[in-house]
């Protein structure tokens, strides 16, 4: 764990413990998570790496103020926030159906509207589960710049997190490896043809790394992760010398996340 | 109306035939006379080819009168041996043949003939006042049977010693012959032929009478019999009061062929009122479909042939018999021409027949229609119940299921919001005071700090796991794609997943699809050694349909065993043929073990009323397939 953050902590040449704008000011963060303890805890955390957290919501509909009031790089926001109703209350069979069916993607609504209505502001979304590619889909929209992806689980590898958070608030990608393992388990026949480490490759690809995040990732010769680019390219089928988040949206699409 | 009363007054036994050597028993009597008139037909028949003078006409139609009454009455009595008619239909038919006595040239024969020469008018009498239940029902009708009795047993033998036969045509001596007195002879004959008239021309009116105040299923009986004697007794009529002796040929005629149509009159009489085994049968076989009420009346109407018939409900709320529209239904006074049949089940009142009193006479085919009818009605009510009872339990079950799953969903919550998010702040904080710590504690610190952290992290991993086999949140929040898709991706094998644009649905709905889907997919991970799998998930007319197959070894089957919940009998169960990647085991296990199992699955897809079929043949796969009522509901969020 150490070893691995002070790698990437060198890799992107900042100072060990901080993830800074270019400026030196630190990256301002509005997070959204309708679990006060999980915010506290992720807002310490971001603050120990350098960011700041601008402000904090527990819901969907303070989410989108403290966005535009704050204008922030980038908003992390849990997936699983009440946008209608509280379903909080006590729930008997007796209760409306429609009250307990009420959606509770009130984050992904919400990051959804942000992504549109504030293009520079990147979204890094939460989830507890795998959602749904559909789901998937309609928040990557036509681009996956400035988006992120990841199981919520991933917030206690600390660095790791601070990372994705730093990424998508400069316009990167990101999007969780068992994401990209469950999608390639699923497209067998689509990876079948590639060697072990083209899979490797396709995988970091996928995840929203650039060429030479994967080479440092694999300790690979960058001109090696080129000619492993290009031949994945030549098997998906993609158009050659795509890179950054058009690359990441053309991978995902060929490993099935539009139908 | 009072239900006591009511059972009291329609239960007590009716007046049936009184007990007699015949009643309900076939009797030998009736065959010994049917054998002996056969005989003594055959030999009418020597006596009158001896005699001469008799055209075969004649012959023919004279023996045929007799025999038609004895076969007649055969077939009466072995149908009906509890009615009585059979047996006079055999006398009949045995006085007839014992007249042709007479006829013998052998002295003595022929004047014991004389004794019984008009024999068979006594016995048709009685049976004609008899019909069709075998018993007479006035003083005035006994005494009109006793006089002709009288008359053709008493009068005319006391004549015979005064016949001179040797002066008649043809001339066999009378071997009883005491002195020769025409007049005497004359005169007793004349009276005998003037009583034959009076009991005719009564039993003609009694008859028209009968007839007159006969509902429709009395007068089917009735008429032929009716139309025979109107007939038959017309020329007897005519034939006393037209003299000379002997007879004139044509009434003769018509006499005989009256003669002959009157058994088969008698025997489709007492058929009719039999209600035969056929309408029983056609009965039961239609009460055997759950009749409508007014359909059921009509189909009793049928079977007893009374279109009359009233069918009356037990209502117990009303203390009363209603009909099929509800309303209470009078009983008829006594002597009304109509009957009342109660149909009890274990001394409960459940309905009632109001009936022509004809049909009363037929006991046993009563009593099997109205069993049969007692059955339908009660049956009707019975399935009335446990349709209600039905019901009921299916309204509780789905109470309780819905109220099941509500707990399960706030139980997840409640574990979600709670304990796994503190879990979850407490890891982080950990991680914290690790990364800030870094390299100023020593190694074993270090390691101590990390293995806290990791114990922390499985910790969660397992909460999450339980929460999820206890209600899977991802259904609740983004639908049963989303968690078919989440299902589909601990599968360690290539899923195809197709889904329509599903609207959200009905929770108990998608909670149904989703346990189909993850029951499937255990069961084929268990057993089915599949390399690939299809989930299909659609909703359309509406209807929620979702099919999981695979290309495993098949030979799944629904086999309800509580304490197994696979569909599957591979016999290897033990064998996991599939090696689960390390980070999916646990993943693996716990989808397992959540399982509701396949029993309950059907219960719940049942509670739907939906359906769930397993094909699964040796060496093709298995496709689970649900089908399953939904109704799309509008959701809170946006799109």
């Amino acid at each position: 764990m150490t070893t691995r953050r002070t790698e990437e902590t060198e890799r992107h040449g900042k100072q060990a413990d901080g993830w800074t704008t270019s400026g030196g000011k630190p990256v301002r963060v509005v997070l959204a998570d309708d679990n006060a303890f999980i915010r506290e805890a992720v807002a310490r955390s971001l603050g120990d790496f350098g960011f700041e957290v601008v402000a904090e919501a527990g819901d969907a509909a303070s989410l989108r103020t403290a966005v535009a009031a704050t204008a922030p790089q980038v908003a992390v926001v849990d997936i699983r926030m009440p946008s209608t109703w509280d379903l909080a209350g006590p729930v008997t069979p007796a209760v409306n159906p429609r009250m307990l069916l009420s959606d509770q993607l009130g984050g992904l609504h919400a990051a959804k509207d942000i992504r549109y209505e504030h293009p520079v502001v990147g979204v890094l979304l939460l989830s507890e589960y795998l959602v749904s590619s559909q789901h998937l889909e309609r928040f990557f929209g036509d681009s996956a710049r400035g988006a992120g992806y990841l199981l919520k689980a991933r917030v206690t590898g600390l660095a790791a997190f601070a990372e994705a958070v730093h990424r998508v608030a400069h316009g990167g990608s990101v999007i969780d490896p068992e994401v990209v393992a469950a999608m390639m388990g699923r497209r067998r026949s689509l990876v079948d043809g590639l060697s072990n480490r083209e899979r490797e490759v396709l995988a970091l690809m996928a995840e929203g790394l650039s060429n030479g995040a994967i080479a440092g990732r694999l300790r690979l010769q960058g001109k090696t992760v080129e000619s492993h680019v290009n031949h994945i390219f030549v098997r998906l089928g993609l158009e050659p010398e795509l890179d950054g988040h058009r690359r990441v949206l053309a991978v995902l699409t060929a490993l099935g996340l539009r139908h | 109306m009072n239900a006591g009363v009511v059972t009291a007054s329609v239960t007590q036994p009716r007046p049936r035939q009184r007990p007699s050597l015949l009643s309900g028993r076939r009797s030998p009597l009736v065959y010994g006379f049917a054998g002996a008139g056969g005989l003594l037909t055959a030999t009418g028949l020597v006596f009158k080819v001896q005699q001469g003078g008799h055209s075969w006409p004649d012959a023919i139609v004279n023996c045929l009168g007799g025999l038609l009454f004895l076969a007649a009455g055969i077939l009466a009595h072995t149908r009906r041996p509890d009615n009585r008619v059979g047996l006079l239909m055999v006398t009949v038919g045995f006085g007839l043949a014992l007249e042709n006595l007479q006829l013998s040239t052998t002295s003595w024969v022929h004047s014991v003939g004389m004794l019984v020469a008009r024999a068979s008018s006594g016995f048709l009498a009685h049976l004609v006042l008899a019909f069709p239940e075998g018993r007479l029902h006035s003083l005035f009708e006994r005494a009109l049977v006793v006089t002709s009795y009288a008359s053709v047993f008493l009068i005319v033998p006391i004549a015979v010693p005064f016949d001179d036969t040797s002066r008649h045509p043809v001339h066999t001596p009378n071997a009883l012959l005491v002195t020769s007195r025409p007049d005497l002879d004359r005169l007793l004959n004349g009276i005998v032929e003037q009583i034959g008239a009076v009991v005719g021309v009564c039993i003609v009116v009694i008859l028209v009478r009968r007839w007159r105040a006969g509902s429709p299923p009395k007068r089917r009986v009735l008429a032929p019999v009716l139309l025979a004697v109107l007939v038959g007794g017309v020329a007897t009529a005519a034939n006393g009061l037209v003299r000379p002796y002997p007879l004139r040929l044509e009434l003769l005629w018509i006499y005989w062929i009256s003669l002959c149509v009157l058994p088969v009159g008698f025997l489709a009489g007492v058929l009719r009122v039999h209600l035969g085994d056929g309408s029983v049968r056609t009965l039961v076989i239609q009460l055997s479909g759950a009749l409508p009420p007014n359909r059921l009346r009509a189909a009793l109407a049928r079977a007893l042939r009374d279109p009359s018939l009233q069918v009356g409900y037990w209502r117990a709320d009303a203390d009363a018999f209603v009909d099929q529209d509800g309303r209470v239904l009078p009983m008829p006074p006594p002597g009304s021409g109509r009957d009342v049949r109660l149909m009890e089940r274990d001394g409960r009142p459940v309905a009632i027949l109001v009936h022509d009193s004809a049909l009363s006479e037929d006991g046993k085919g009563m009593d099997a229609i109205a069993a049969a009818a007692g059955l339908a009605l009660d049956n009707q009510r019975l399935a009335d119940e446990v349709r209600v009872q039905l019901e009921e339990v299916r309204a509780s079950r789905n109470r309780i299921m819905a109220a099941t799953d509500a707990e399960r969903r706030r139980l997840e919550r409640d574990l979600h919001d709670g304990a796994q998010q503190r879990l979850v702040a407490a890891t982080l904080y950990l991680r914290q005071l690790e990364h800030r710590l870094g390299d100023t504690i020593d190694h074993a610190a270090a390691e101590l700090l990390d293995r806290a952290a990791a114990g922390l992290d499985a910790a969660i991993a397992e909460l999450r796991e339980l929460a999820r086999g206890i209600h899977p949140a991802v259904l609740t929040e983004a639908g049963l794609v989303a968690a078919a898709d989440m299902l589909a991706a601990r599968m360690p094998m290539p899923i195809e997943l197709t889904a329509t644009d599903l609207p959200r649905l009905t929770p108990a709905a998608e909670l149904a699809g989703y346990y189909v889907i993850s029951e499937a997919l255990a069961n084929t991970l268990k057993h089915a050694r599949a390399r690939r799998v299809e989930i299909d998930i659609c909703y359309e007319d509406g209807l929620l349909r979702v099919r999981v197959s695979d290309d495993g070894v098949g030979g799944a089957a629904i086999v309800p065993v509580a304490s197994s919940p696979s569909v599957h009998s591979a016999p290897d169960t033990d064998a996991a043929p599939v090696r689960l990647p390390p980070g999916t085991r646990s993943e693996a296990d716990a989808f397992l073990h959540h399982g509701t199992g396949l029993l309950g699955l059907r219960d719940r897809v049942a509670a739907l009323d939906g359906t769930l079929a397993v094909d699964s043949s040796p060496g093709l796969g298995t496709t689970v397939a649900a089908t399953l009522p939904a109704i799309p509901i509008r959701q809170g969020g946006r799109q």
